[in-house]
């Protein structure tokens, strides 16, 4: 008895939406971010999961590594953009004192 | 291992340089223009090289081609990139002259991580690139967060944030698109998309194009470009108003050209839709604008229209004109930004008012706009003009004649908003008439920028044959 | 009963536990005075709560929490490289090497410029 893998997938695509959904619904900056890394642990969800799927369709025990070795990659994508993006808030913090997107509106026609 | 390094040298040369910035500034930090001058002289010293290293060739498994397609972006990144660090160091050394060293280290990453991109045939070093490419540039709009004049707002954190916001969301939908491609098709390298024509794999690179449409700011995916160009430092905007479009239109062609021409009924359509509403969006977004940079900000939306066109055409020609055009754009629009740079670093602002009457005032700076501001509205005998007419003829050539007519009729309203702002610096008086100070190094990247633009504009046949080497590493035949 | 799926199991047994602790927590509970000053109080016995809990922390600590994301990232792609070091051999080294030597002049050049100073 195992988890089929496209119930991973489905996982993934429901994290994904809700990520979307967060980052298009909420104002808060660090929110924002959050429902990003969301998205982001959603694509590594399902590269695993898609290696998964062929490591164990594929006989002779052949593991498919391309799936792991992108998500370590996509890891470095998403805690580099936790670092610019924190940093980028606390820039913005410390000139307006808010972290509301509502606040953020100085540029506009 | 090192059978292949070599193909890298450029590449490490340019990291080279930004670890050589850093640790000068961890150790012998200095305060005037050296820093800036070095990274010039350096980087102008790789662009030299790129003529005289010989590194065709591809690595292991195809993830990395080196070929006349890379070479050209190479050379293109790299002039881009010398222009940038020119145009940025007089107002690095007068506003910030105690945190140089990073600016051009950031900047230099990110050129490092453009210069890879174009020859990167897999998708882990395609992303991992354009995240190179990328990041800096988040850091670096945001740079001058104290920077400008008194009475207005401090506009950098924001625009800072706004560029991220959009690119990291466009990396969200990049990658989980990419994990549908990989999951689907079963291998990461580029040429693989039509292993598996699945649903799911046609959903995938759906994704994966609107996160490329968000970084090359096509309609839809525009809403940053306008703020963005508005309250980053100017100097920085007109790097990135310049390189990542070349870069992100360079991925385009790999993705879709190379990697996907087999399906191009299902990305065709969508690639003539957003070159389309670009165009249209663009060019009627630029009209009532009263900043210079939102204007360029909004007619930088309507360039890229034109550059997807050719793209859409799918020819190894119309591949070309997307690279002499695009390579065009990228001397027109430095130099236009550097010169509103000049205009504005005395009493800051951008407003269209603050360039009126320049040409009284500094005659040199004032034509240089107006040639410019010609070359983007597409006059002859400018730059311009041939890239516009070979972009129009080559997606004629396609069948694309609805998009021509209405990119000419577009191109037409282009013309009145460029020539607006052109009159404003001839007719209109300002209120000041003395000359408009300017840095030599500010001065010298404007030079370079207008002998570009004039120079391709009385003989663009170097650059096209160039192009068009260049296209046949990503699309054979004529 | 033989429940088919371990699904409904799980969700059955997840459902029962935690209704179960509500349940049970509403029968034995202490039966306090509403007028009581102590009970809108964080612990009802013991310390008494000092300050806020939305404390606002000193951005400092983000840099420190900055460092140890770069570290973490770095051994992310260290230990891959470990379990396979004797088959990628000479080359795989000289990579690492200059990976972690790039990170290690971008940590110089931050402490240099003293972020690390606790000031």
């Amino acid at each position: 008895m195992t988890v089929p893998s496209s119930h991973l997938l489905i996982l993934a695509a429901i994290l994904f939406s809700i990520g979307v959904a967060g980052f298009f619904l909420r104002r808060n900056v660090i929110v924002v971010l959050m429902c990003i890394e969301l998205m982001l642990n959603a694509a590594n969800l399902s590269f695993l999961a898609a290696s998964r799927m062929h490591s164990l369709d594929t006989p002779g025990g052949r593991i498919d590594l391309q799936g792991p070795i992108f998500a370590i990659f996509v890891i470095v994508v998403a805690a580099v953009e936790a670092a610019v993006g924190l940093a980028l808030v606390i820039a913005l913090y410390r000139r307006k004192q808010t972290v509301s997107l509502d606040d953020v509106v100085d540029l506009k026609d | 291992m090192s059978a292949w390094l070599h193909l890298f040298t450029l590449e490490l040369a340019v990291v080279a340089i930004a670890l050589l910035v850093l640790l000068w500034d961890a150790f012998a930090p200095a305060a005037g223009r050296a820093v800036g001058w070095t990274t010039a002289l350096l980087l102008g010293g790789v662009f030299a090289a790129s003529f005289f290293v010989d590194g065709r060739g591809t690595v292991p498994h195809g993830v990395f081609v080196r070929d006349e397609w890379v070479v050209f972006h190479e050379r293109l990144f790299l002039a881009a990139g010398i222009l940038g660090v020119l145009g940025s160091i007089d107002w690095l050394a007068t506003r910030t002259p105690k945190r140089q060293a990073e600016y051009y280290a950031l900047l230099l990453f990110s050129l490092a991580g453009m210069m890879l991109l174009a020859g990167a045939r897999d998708w882990i070093l395609l992303v991992t690139c354009f995240e190179l490419m990328s990041m800096p540039l988040y850091v670096l709009c945001a740079y001058g967060k104290q920077d400008g004049p008194a009475s207005e707002p401090k506009l950098a954190a924001e625009a800072g944030l706004k560029l991220f916001i959009t690119g990291a969301a466009s990396s969200g939908l990049t990658l989980f698109g990419l994990a549908l491609v990989v999951g689907m098709t079963g291998t990461t390298h580029v040429g693989g998309i039509g292993a598996n024509p699945a649903p799911l794999t046609i959903v995938g690179m759906l994704f994966v194009l609107a996160g490329f449409g968000f970084k090359v700011g096509a309609v839809p995916f525009h809403m940053w470009v306008p703020d963005t160009y508005q309250g980053a430092p100017t100097p920085f905007v007109a790097f990135l108003s310049v390189a990542p479009k070349a870069a992100g239109l360079a991925t385009l062609a790999i993705v879709l050209l190379g990697g996907w021409s087999a399906d191009s009924s299902v990305w065709l359509p969508v690639l003539l839709v957003l070159a389309g509403a670009s165009m249209v969006v663009g060019n009627l977004f630029a009209l009532p604008q009263t900043d210079a940079r939102r204007l360029l900000g909004f007619s930088g939306v309507a360039q890229i229209g034109y550059a997807l066109l050719a793209l859409g055409a799918m020819s190894r020609g119309g591949l070309a004109m997307t690279l002499f055009f695009v390579a065009t754009y990228v001397f027109t629009n430095l130099g236009v930004f550097f010169v509103l740079h000049a205009a504005a670093e005395e009493g800051g602002g951008h407003s269209l008012a603050r360039i009126a009457g320049l040409s009284r005032r500094s005659p040199w700076l004032g034509g240089a706009l107006l040639v410019f501001l010609l070359s983007l509205a597409g006059i002859p005998f400018v730059a311009g003009f041939w890239a516009k007419l070979f972009v129009f003829m080559e997606a004629w050539n396609a069948g694309l004649v609805g998009l021509v007519v209405l990119g000419v009729a577009l191109a037409v309203i282009g013309l009145y908003y460029y020539l607006t702002v052109a009159r404003s610096t001839y007719m209109a008086d300002g209120d000041r008439t003395t000359p408009v100070p300017t840095g030599f190094a500010l001065r010298a990247a404007i030079l370079v920028c207008l002998i570009f633009v004039v120079g391709l504009g009385l003989w663009p046949r170097p650059l096209v044959e160039a192009a068009d080497r260049a296209a046949a590493g990503i699309v054979s035949g004529r | 009963m033989v429940i088919e799926s371990p699904l409904l199991a799980f969700l059955i047994v997840a459902f029962a536990v935690a209704g179960s602790m509500l349940v049970g927590a509403k029968l034995l509970r202490v039966r306090a005075k509403h007028s009581s000053p102590l009970k809108p109080t964080t612990y009802e016995c013991g310390e008494s709560p000092a300050g806020p809990a939305w404390v606002r922390f000193h951005a400092r600590y983000y840099v420190v929490a900055l460092f140890f994301v770069v570290f973490d990232i770095e051994a992310a792609f260290l230990f891959p490289w470990a379990l396979v070091v004797r088959e990628a051999g000479t080359a795989g080294l000289v990579a690492v090497f200059s990976f972690v030597a790039v990170l290690m002049v971008g940590w110089l050049w931050a402490v240099k410029k003293g972020a690390l100073r606790w000031q």
